[in-house]
Order: C-alpha cells, then structure tokens, then sequence
C-alpha cells in the first residue's frame, strides 16, 4: 500500500514538473502559430488557426533577420572553426610535444574562460574604434574565435592526454615532421572531441548578445541574437506573435545542432561501454 | 553531454614523476631545439590571440578600474569601488547578484537532482526529460521573449490566474522589487536546469546497482538509500553542477537585457548588467570596470568551487 502511494506522489510531482517546463515552450509554439492579425492581446493555448509562415515572413523584414541569420552562420562557423583548429594545435604542442612550463601556457590560454565578458568590453571597444575593426566583419570573427579558444583549447587538452603516446613515438621514429603528425595523425584521431568543441563553441557564438551589441551595429554586421532583440524592442508595434516566431525562427539552428549532436553523443556513450 | 566535465586525466600526468617527452632521449642538442622551436609554432597563434584580445583588455580594465569619470580622468585609488557602498543603483545590483547566487546555487542543482532521479526509471520518463532539456538548447534572448509573453501584465500567467479563480494573485510580476528579480531568477532555473539533468544522470549512471540491492538487503528505505548511498556517489558530480550554474548565472547578461533591460529603473540589474550600463550607456567607465573587476572576483571564486575538484584531485 505505501509502496503504491509512493508511486503515485513520484508520478504527480513528475507530471508537474514537466507541465511547468513544457507550458512555457507550448506557449511559444501555440502563439507564434497565430496570424498575427487575429491576436486580439489575449494569450491563445490551444492551437486553432496556421499562420506561422505568415509570422516568420513577418520577423524576418521587421528585424533583417536575413542578413543577421547570415552573419551569425559566419561567425559560428569560420569562428568556432578556426578557434578549434588553433586550440587543438595548442592542446597538441601542451601535451605531446617537449615543451618547457606547460602550465604555465596551459594556465595563460585558460584563463580567458574564467573571465566574465565585461572585463573584455571597453578596452577591445576603443581599439576595435581607433583600428577600423567596430562594427566589421573581421573584427565580429576576431572576437568570436577569440573568446572560443579558451574552452576548445581546455577539451582539446583533455582529449589529447587519452591519445596512445605510442602512436606518436613511433611516427616520430620514422622521421615524420611535428607538422605532419600534427595534421596526418593527430587530428584524424581528434575528430570526435573536435566536432564536440565545434558544436558547442557555434552553440555559444550564435547565442551571443554581450558583443554582438558591443562591437556592431548596422543591420548587415550584427549577429541575429542582436537583432532578435531589437526585435523584442518593437513588442508591442509587430505584435506576440510575430516576436515570438522570430524567436523560433532564431533558436532552429541551435536546436537542430543540439539534437544532432545529443544523438552523436549517445551513440558515442554506447560505443566505448 | 560535456566533456568538460571529464576530469581531465592531465592533471594526473602533468605530475607523474617522469612523462615520457622527458625522459633522456638520445638527441642532438640541434633537433631538441628544433623541436622546441616547432612547438613554439604551434603554441603562438593560441597564446597571442588571447594574450592581446583577452588578457591586455583585462588588464587595461583593472588599471582603468582605479580612475575617475571626470573630463580629464586623473588617479582616484579605490573611489570607484567605494560606489558600492554609496551608489543606490549599485547597491541594488550587488543585492540582486547575492540573490542570483543563492538562487543559482539551490534552484538548478535540487530542481535537477530531483528530475533526474525521478526519471531515472519511469517509462515515459523520456518525454519528461525532453520537457526540461530543450530550453537548455534555447538562447537567453529567446528564453526571455517567451517569458516576457508569459510574465508581461496581459501575459499567459496572469491570464491563467484568472482562468482558475485566482485572479486576485495577478500582478506586474516584473514591476516590485525583489519580486521581480526573484522571478527572473525562477526564470534563469527553467532554462539553467537542463544541462544539471544531464550531467545527474550520467553521474547516476556511475552509481553501482550493487551497493543499492545491498543497502535493500540491510533495510533502507527509498529516502535512505536516496541520502546515504547514492548522494555521497554524485559528490562530484554536484560539486561541477553547482560551480557551473553559479558562474553562468553570475555571467548572465541577455536573459535580464532582453528581459527588463535591468529595469523597471535599475531595479532588477545585476552586476554583468550594471557594467554595460555604467559603461556604455551613462559614460562612467571607471565605475563600469571597477564593476567589471568585483565580477570578476565573484566569479573566480565561484570557479574556483569546481576547478579545484578539476585540478586538484591528486591533492585530495
């Protein structure tokens, strides 16, 4: 008998849980459905009418969404790209090959991790202003691969330690140059953690706000957490509905890359027990 | 779901008595430096890029921090800091921030440890995982505008309230302090509550069957087993959980920006808030990095919480 009512106590407080978490996302899926034109200023929580392209069209022009989505896409992808390639460089010098103070370079990459954004934002604003890089696209990408290099170079370094020192004893024997054991055997065998690097620094580049506001501000620079902002400025102008398909519209990549990437791990986790 | 959360086997082998690389090996001096020469190369790009991008505006930040806002700025010691104890907005910012770190310490750690133990073992668990962990994979902007459509006065919740009789419950929830910042760290929970879920359940999954069946076997009830063989197994675990959730949630800028732009006023600002605003908005920058450097500080020490269960293990 007990046994039974802890049952139902453990169900009840799960399907609580749940609804708290689920209704907010419910919301957002039901209201972004409705034509915005319908919207008459009360919350809708069952979905009775299908105007989300209408909705999705209608963010896209009032927040150029087309050129931000474009900028963002470039900034994650060259950005987290060239950060994980120099991190997993750096990772490879740390910990394969003889170098003198490896803590000391290990504690200089990965200390850019443990520093909040704000100590970063004035000085680099003023010199991004006196270099000609404010509100460019090079200087978006310096900033972004930037600040992605500590935590790549962090899993790089981790990853690094589990690769068999034999494999890499043994090229060096035949003569093979650091450079082409670097490229034809290191990365080869560090994909997997570099594809998690990647996926997880696009996460954080496309999801940035702090310097995408910072550094930017014409409507072809700006990322499109930026824009999705302004857009959220305009609330009560374009209506719920619209900001809220724009919000949907903004998180589909991430979210797409977050499940990709969930179904990779699993399978990952399944393999190695 | 993190391989940050992997504790780094390099620490161990950092300190191994003899790594292999150091071993007398039968070199020419030549090749020794050419070797160091090359590691060098590889090195560079890493450590120039966050040397000047990163660490020179750090320090430029800290120096910055310890003069004035007049025209012509000259040395002021330590007045900026003092503002923390004279300046009404700040003062309310610091409030908020100590608010954020008792709210991001308790909320998504128990919030996570108890889903994740709860959906351990239920059928449809799955789908109630899946509830909590897709926030997780929203921005902070985007979870903002789907709380502002919930918490705005003509909003979902209030909405709600009346629907069910309670409308007398119905208010600006974003309006009073410290109402407001309570809820958006509520709030900051629903998204931050996801990747504690995960990293729960891969710890739970470390937790041998064995030693439950035999605390089974001695009599120990579900709560007993809960507090006295499965907790003390997820130390570790926990300890990153909470360091995380606190660093993040110090850092946490576009939830409250997109949210209230710290306002109404600058009730609901935090100190990641307060920076911007004091720098870039009323032009005081000493202030702004003497702001910068406190948060800094906080969220050192925050880290440290979880780094030195990181590096530190052959220490404990």
């Amino acid at each position: 008998m007990t046994m039974h009512l802890g049952r139902v106590l453990r169900n009840t407080t799960l399907i609580l849980l749940s609804l708290l978490w689920a209704i907010p996302s419910w919301l957002l899926l039901v209201n972004a459905l409705v034509p915005g034109k319908e919207y008459t200023g009360t919350p809708h929580w069952l979905p009775d009418s299908f105007g989300i392209f209408d909705n999705f069209a209608k963010a896209w022009t009032a927040a150029d969404l087309g050129p931000a989505m474009g900028n963002s896409l470039l900034y994650a992808v060259v950005g987290s790209l060239v950060a994980v390639v120099i991190a997993t460089g750096a990772a490879f010098a740390v910990v394969i090959m003889p170098v003198r103070r490896r803590v000391l370079w290990f504690w200089l990459i990965y200390s850019g991790t443990l520093l909040p954004l704000q100590v970063f934002l004035r000085p680099l604003f003023l010199s991004y202003a006196s270099f000609d890089l404010y509100d460019t696209q090079i200087g978006m990408l310096l900033v972004y691969a930037t600040i992605s290099i500590p935590f790549s170079f962090f899993l790089m370094r981790n990853y690094a330690t589990t690769v068999p020192r034999e494999v890499v004893e043994a090229a060096r024997m035949d003569g093979a140059s650091w450079w082409r054991l670097f490229w034809q055997i290191h990365v080869p065998l560090s994909k997997s953690a570099m594809v998690a690097a990647f996926s997880f620094q696009f996460v954080a580049i496309w999801n940035d706000l702090l310097f995408g506001i910072t550094f930017s501000t014409s409507d072809n620079i700006r990322p499109v957490i930026a824009a999705l902002s302004e857009l959220q400025g305009n609330y009560s102008d374009v209506g719920p509905p619209v900001v809220l398909a724009g919000a949907i519209l903004v998180s589909l990549p991430t979210l797409l890359l977050f499940f990709l990437a969930q179904r990779f791990f699993v399978s990952n986790l399944k393999l190695t027990s | 779901m993190r391989t940050s959360t992997e504790p780094p086997a390099a620490a161990r082998q950092r300190q191994s008595p003899e790594p292999p690389h150091l071993k007398p090996r039968p070199v020419a001096p030549r090749a020794a430096s050419r070797d160091r020469l090359a590691a060098g190369a590889f090195l560079t790009p890493a450590v120039v890029l966050v040397s000047v991008v990163l660490l020179a505006p750090f320090g430029s930040t800290i120096y910055r921090s310890f003069f004035d806002d007049h025209r012509h700025s000259t040395f002021t010691g330590l007045d900026n800091y003092r503002l923390f104890f004279t300046d009404d907005a700040l003062l309310r910012s610091a409030e908020n921030t100590l608010l954020w770190v008792a709210g991001t310490v308790v909320l998504p750690f128990a919030l996570g440890m108890l889903i994740a133990c709860l959906t351990d073992a239920t059928r449809w668990s799955r789908l109630a995982r899946l509830c909590v962990i897709i926030p997780y994979a929203l921005s902070g902007a985007a979870v903002a505008v789907v709380w502002n459509f919930v918490l705005s006065s003509d909003g979902a919740l209030n909405q709600a309230l009346s629907a069910v009789g309670l409308g007398s419950l119905s208010h600006s929830w974003l309006l009073d302090w410290p109402g407001n910042t309570l809820v958006i760290i509520c709030v900051n929970a629903w998204q931050a509550t996801g990747v504690a879920v995960i990293l729960i359940l891969v710890g739970l999954q470390s937790v041998p069957p064995e030693t439950l069946e035999a605390a089974s076997l001695d009599g120990a009830g579900p709560w007993q087993r809960f507090r006295f063989v499965v907790l003390p197994q997820l130390r570790p675990v926990s300890i990153i959980v909470i360091g995380m959730s606190l660093a993040n949630g110090l850092k946490s800028f576009d939830l409250l920006w997109v949210l209230t732009r710290g306002g109404p006023g600058r009730a609901t600002e935090t100190l990641a808030v307060s920076m911007y605003e004091e720098t870039f908005l009323l032009q005081r920058p000493g202030a702004g990095s003497a702001i910068a450097v406190v948060l800094t500080v906080i969220v050192l020490a925050a880290s440290w919480l979880y780094l030195r269960r990181q590096f530190g293990e052959k220490g404990a």
